[in-house]
């Protein structure tokens, strides 16, 4: 793996560290409490990780195999996960979120390599203004972002409407025409996370050895040779850690679907799977039914995170 | 959001003929004390705050604090409260009709039967009209009170009507009110579309509010089987399809809509009679411009009452002071006049059909060119058809707006086959029947 990724696992490292040290330093039953010693200053957030952590983790888990539409609650193990196979509600908002990680994960990941090969460029004056400025997506509030895109991509009196017309354009219904709504849920992510990826890409940039972008120049490589023979291979682990990233955020897609397209609207075009799970818990009040959406949103991320891992992985060997 | 939508939705008025002697506790007013914490949104608690100082004329050892959380979060709060067993409640909790029967069946001990903190109360309660009770009774229990209405009419423009030879009096069906609309707009002008769609976070509005004339529901009266591809229903999607083929709407969300009225865009709106006070509240500059009918019938001579929205008060279990939270319940609710404060304050629209005598209901307003408007909206109450949201609503709702959606759009089904798929889908998500 590249220096960068193991970069990322840099913080669980150093949290094993002073065990060693400590470990180290004596007889047995000393070097067995030093041993246990960490985890005496590891307790406070070990205790934090199981109330709110393990816990609700379990108990979801036996959430899902009860009727929580009853009172009381009546364990009722196939209730919730037949239903889940049959939903065409679920299967939608499934098919909805698919789309938008088949579409816009590609695209943003492609925009987000390109943006980092140009924040790279020697060539780039006031380098710092302009990674702060396409990382500043990042920092804007969720919810106030949505509220703007709304604004901006409203039918009638919106500035994306006015900018077509000015070109001369047809205005498009943005937010109630199901496709558009999609596209403008998909331009809306875009903006926000590619600049955010773009600098993990650039860090991954500059992590890659001059050295070997001189030795191909002196052997009389091109600088496409060198991208596609030198930076990409390089910097496929990172890619890689950003697509990982990226499925896993639009596998819990929420606040834009929820904001921007009114609840997952036109006619739950928008309707992902993280504002079904919230529809069924929160709105219905389905706690059960909202644990196995859960689970099931959980699983498929872990699936296609360690399916990735395992491609780069397979191709590197 | 689709909340200001809602928010709207729920807020609406009271009235009351009732007799206030009815209403006094076994014990003397002075008696009861205590502090109270009302949960409320937007107009609403504007309406509910206006009250106060009435109350406490009567009740001068009760300290009511009015909290205006904004709508989601009120429901947001109770679920989470009743959830965690009935914690961190307040004394009285305000809860959209359609929205509130999944309280009573996930958390039947949340909040208390409000019969029987009073004798008397029953009485009360039974002045109010069937429908605005449906949904508040589970078996013999009757867990709020109703609070304000939505009686959907038809809200328009004079002046674009006039232009266009249009007379509103002469629109008795639906159909009429499809040849006006060709009319107004064609004489309007491209910019100017008859009426807006009122989408939000769903776009079911004109179906549920045709559907209610209709006397169809998702549901029917006893919550057990699921009604939505009865005959009713399917008139009704049809009118709507009617309604959306001949290009007479806009789509729109709250807020849009309210912009277009605004920008002289929109000649008409069908909704609850609580928009009034965002349509006056909007544009005042277009005062005189506006009037109100009543829904036009699907035969003449048919049915023209509909309701759309409306809110009520309830008492949460874990209330420190039941008694006090009742005794404003009671007097915010239960009687004429402070219903008609709250009409004044807010725009919210009484429920009791008495309130219909109170001198301020008989008089033209101003802002809708002289006409008495809350006349011709309370004389719709005693018509409209009661409608079970129950607890499934939320599930139901979801499911049809994507597929009646799809069929206004111009899908391949008819409303019959269109309403059969949702019935389906309605009864795998619910558990219910379709009903034969």
């Amino acid at each position: 793996m590249g220096t960068a990724t193991r970069a990322g696992l840099r913080a669980p490292q150093t949290r094993g560290a002073p065990a060693t040290v400590l470990s180290e330093a004596g007889a047995g039953w000393r070097r067995r409490r030093h041993a246990l010693a960490p985890y005496w200053f590891l307790l406070p957030y070990l205790l934090v990780f199981a109330v709110f952590w393990c816990w609700p983790i379990i108990d979801s888990a036996l959430l899902s195999l009860q009727n929580t539409r009853v009172n009381p609650w009546a364990w009722n193990l196939a209730i919730n996960w037949r239903r889940l196979l049959v939903d065409r509600a679920f299967q939608e908002a499934l098919k909805n979120t698919l789309i938008i990680l088949a579409i816009q994960v590609p695209v943003m990941l492609t925009l987000a390599t390109l943006l980092a090969l140009a924040l790279n460029s020697p060539l780039l004056k006031l380098r710092p203004i302009y990674r702060f400025a396409f990382f500043a997506p990042v920092v804007v509030s969720d919810v106030a972002y949505s509220v703007v895109f709304r604004l901006l991509f409203n039918g009638q009196f919106g500035a994306v409407n006015h900018g077509l017309a000015a070109l001369g354009l047809a205005p498009i219904d943005w937010l109630h025409d199901p496709n558009a709504a999609m596209a403008t849920i998909m331009v809306a992510v875009t903006w926000r996370w590619t600049g955010y990826n773009a600098i993990i890409l650039l860090a991954g940039l500059q992590s890659i050895p001059r050295d070997l972008y001189e030795a191909a120049a002196i052997d009389g490589a091109t600088p496409v040779d060198r991208f596609f023979r030198i930076t990409l291979p390089l910097l496929k682990p990172i890619v890689v850690f950003c697509l990982v990233l990226s499925i896993i955020g639009t596998m819990q897609l929420f606040t834009e679907p929820w904001l921007i397209t009114d609840r997952g609207g036109p006619g739950g075009a928008t309707e992902t799977l993280g504002t079904y799970l919230y529809k069924q818990g929160f709105v219905s009040l389905n706690f059960g039914y909202a644990a196995a959406i859960a689970y099931t949103i959980a699983a498929m991320a872990a699936v296609m995170a360690a399916l990735n891992l395992m491609l780069t992985r397979g191709r590197k060997a | 959001m689709s909340g200001l939508g809602r928010i709207a939705g729920m807020m609406s008025g009271l009235a009351g003929a009732a007799v206030l002697a009815l209403t006094a506790p076994a014990m003397a007013q002075s008696d009861v004390k205590g502090e109270i914490t009302v949960w409320s949104w937007n107009v609403a608690a504007t309406a509910l705050k206006a009250v106060v100082p009435d109350f406490n004329k009567a009740y001068p050892n009760v300290k009511v604090t009015v909290e205006d959380l904004g709508n989601q979060p009120v429901y947001d709060r109770g679920l989470a409260g009743c959830s965690a067993g009935g914690i961190n409640m307040p004394d009285v909790y305000s809860v959209e009709n359609h929205e509130s029967e999944v309280f009573w069946a996930r958390f039947p001990d949340c909040f208390l039967d409000l019969k029987s903190l009073d004798a008397k109360e029953a009485d009360l309660l039974a002045k109010f009209p069937k429908f605005k009770l449906a949904e508040l009774t589970v078996g013999d229990k009757i867990y709020a009170m109703p609070w304000d209405s939505g009686p959907a009419v038809v809200f328009y423009r004079r002046d674009m009507y006039e232009a266009a030879g249009v007379d509103p009096a002469k629109i008795a069906t639906w159909d009429d009110f499809i040849a006006a609309g060709k009319t107004v707009q064609a004489k309007a002008g491209a910019d100017v579309k008859f009426l807006s769609f009122n989408s939000g976070g769903t776009s079911t509005t004109w179906f549920r509010i045709l559907a209610n004339q209709a006397g169809c529901a998702y549901f029917d009266e006893t919550g057990e089987t699921v009604t939505v591809s009865q005959p009713g229903c399917v008139k009704a999607l049809e009118t709507v399809k009617k309604i959306s083929d001949a290009g007479l709407f806009m789509e729109g969300d709250w807020d849009g809509s309210l912009q277009a009225i605004k920008a002289n865009r929109l000649a008409s709106s069908v909704y609850g009679a609580w928009y009034e006070g965002s349509v006056r509240g909007n544009a005042p500059e277009l005062s005189g411009k506006w009037g109100i009918f009543q829904l036009p019938a699907f035969e003449a001579g048919g049915n023209r009452a509909a309701n759309i929205g409306g809110s009520s008060l309830a008492i949460p279990a874990s209330s420190k002071n039941p008694q006090a939270a009742l005794a404003f319940i009671n007097f915010a609710l239960g009687r004429p006049d402070s219903q008609i404060t709250q009409l004044k304050a807010s725009g919210l629209v009484p429920t009791l059909p008495d309130a219909i005598h109170d001198p301020y209901v008989q008089q033209p307003q101003p802002y809708w060119g002289g006409q008495k408007v809350w006349e011709v909206v309370l004389n719709t109450l005693q018509q409209i058809k009661p409608a079970r949201g129950t607890q499934y609503f939320a599930e139901a709702d979801n499911i049809a707006d994507g597929i009646l959606l799809a069929y206004l759009k111009g899908g391949s089904k008819s409303a019959k086959e269109t309403l059969d798929e949702a019935a389906e889908q309605i009864s795998a998500a619910t558990g219910l029947p379709v009903a034969e």
